[in-house]
């Protein structure tokens, strides 16, 4: 299975939780965090959209549960919680680079034909 | 770190809030979702947020709640199939069903005969369980009540038509005599203070303002009834199970005088709020017409007594 085109394009935030789970396995909450730093804080995802998210992705095979484990930076001090960790699968990296691949398109088009516009004014 | 109270509260609220999703969602994600509140709130805490970010926290929170909420709740409905809508739906039904039929009545008042307590097009919701007998349901007999006073105001149903719901105000109760000596009423030989009473027209009206005289040609049948059976020198003695009840508007009213008691178990019950008045004429609310609704559309805003609504109709006794 190389990418399911009827996945795309993503909604932004779809896209972008598959961006934080590029290069690790995340929790929750370490995924809003992440998602923040990718988007400059404009992409602040609350609980609900987040999990709701997860719940399609994990329906559709783009990301997967790993184990439940203690935090390995813990929020606070408390060491002892433990957290479920999310993992991308193969489907999801095509996926996520086919997007990304999609979007890049999209912006050159949009830079050509602003370009244009822009020399004008 | 110790979380403070404020964190505590905050979080066991949205974990209450978490009922609001479907169940399959919140047993899957629910825990997690608490967790992710909580560790935001210990960051804020952490960075020692001010006002503001908490504010924009909060409003970021519900918003994303309420979004969540709608769309998980309408994609769990597609799966389980249309049994879950059909029950929630259902409960919410029988609720307003139950409420409606059986504890209050929305009415409007048609006629100016309580003016100047009750105005015409005061829309009001009636209290069906608030007295003894009320709406003639078992809800009345179930709930606490009481018995109806002289003084109070009724909704009851009109003897001679009981599609009609009339307003009037109780002024005789079983057993008492009345009768009324130039506009004065006098129960059980004492003359009454009424301040609730208005009059319209300084003319006397023999059978209006001295009542009870004679049968006019306007006495209905059931005004007869009472002239024929319950009339003992000049003086209108209420049954038992009936009420004697006049309009406030008294030279303007059609009440008692005219066409007899009110049977208890016509009864519908107690004014209890005014929810909307709107000024327009009394045939615009006994023939529903066109015009209406379109003065209502024009003119809602500056037609609508405001200083009337979520006004309590007051019973008060007379002296």
């Amino acid at each position: 299975m190389k990418k399911q085109p009827d996945l795309l394009p993503l909604t932004p935030p779809v896209f972008h939780i598959l961006l934080a789970l590029a290069d690790e396995e995340r929790h929750g909450y370490g995924i809003m965090q992440d998602v923040a730093r990718q988007t400059n804080d404009a992409l602040q995802l609350g609980p609900g959209t987040l999990y709701g998210c997860l719940k399609r992705m994990l329906a559709a095979g783009l990301v997967e549960e790993s184990d439940e484990r203690p935090d390995l930076e813990p929020i606070g001090e408390q060491h002892d919680e433990r957290r479920r960790y999310y993992r991308m699968t193969a489907l999801g990296r095509s996926t996520v680079r086919a997007e990304a691949g999609r979007l890049a398109g999209a912006v050159s088009a949009a830079k050509a034909k602003l370009g244009l516009a822009g020399g004008k004014s | 770190m110790k979380d403070s109270n404020a964190i505590r509260a905050m979080c066991r609220l949205y974990a209450a809030m978490l009922y609001a999703y479907p169940r399959e969602f919140r047993l899957q994600y629910g825990v997690e979702m608490e967790q992710f509140f909580h560790d935001r709130c210990r960051e804020l805490a952490r960075e020692r947020a001010g006002s503001g970010a908490w504010f924009r926290f909060l409003r970021r929170n519900t918003t994303d709640w309420i979004v969540s909420t709608w769309r998980e709740r309408r994609a769990s409905r597609t799966s389980p199939g249309i049994r879950k809508l059909v029950q929630e739906w259902a409960v919410t039904l029988l609720m307003f069903l139950f409420v409606t039929t059986s504890m209050v009545q929305a009415y409007v008042v048609p006629t100016g005969s309580m003016e100047n307590n009750i105005l015409v097009g005061d829309h009001m919701l009636v209290d069906k369980v608030g007295f003894e007998n009320g709406g003639n349901n078992w809800a009345s007999y179930m709930l606490p009540h009481r018995e109806v006073k002289r003084g109070d105001i009724i909704a009851f149903r009109y003897p001679e038509d009981v599609r009609q719901t009339y307003v009037k105000r109780v002024i005789g109760v079983p057993g008492d005599q009345i009768r009324l000596e130039d506009k004065q009423l006098i129960r059980n030989g004492q003359k009454l203070d009424e301040p609730y009473v208005r009059h319209s027209s300084p003319g006397l009206d023999d059978y209006r303002d001295n009542f009870p005289t004679a049968p006019e040609f306007y006495t209905t049948g059931r005004g007869r009834d009472m002239f024929a059976g319950h009339v003992h020198d000049g003086e209108v003695i209420v049954p038992p199970d009936m009420y004697f009840v006049l309009g406030d508007n008294r030279d303007n009213s059609e009440d008692s005088r005219y066409w007899g008691f009110v049977p208890n178990n016509y009864l519908v019950g107690k004014p209890l709020l005014i929810y909307w008045s709107f000024d327009a004429p009394t045939n615009d609310y006994v023939d529903w017409n066109f015009r209406h609704i379109e003065d209502v559309a024009l003119h809602f805003f500056s037609k609508t007594r405001w200083d009337r609504t979520l006004r309590v109709p007051s019973s008060q006794a007379a002296q």
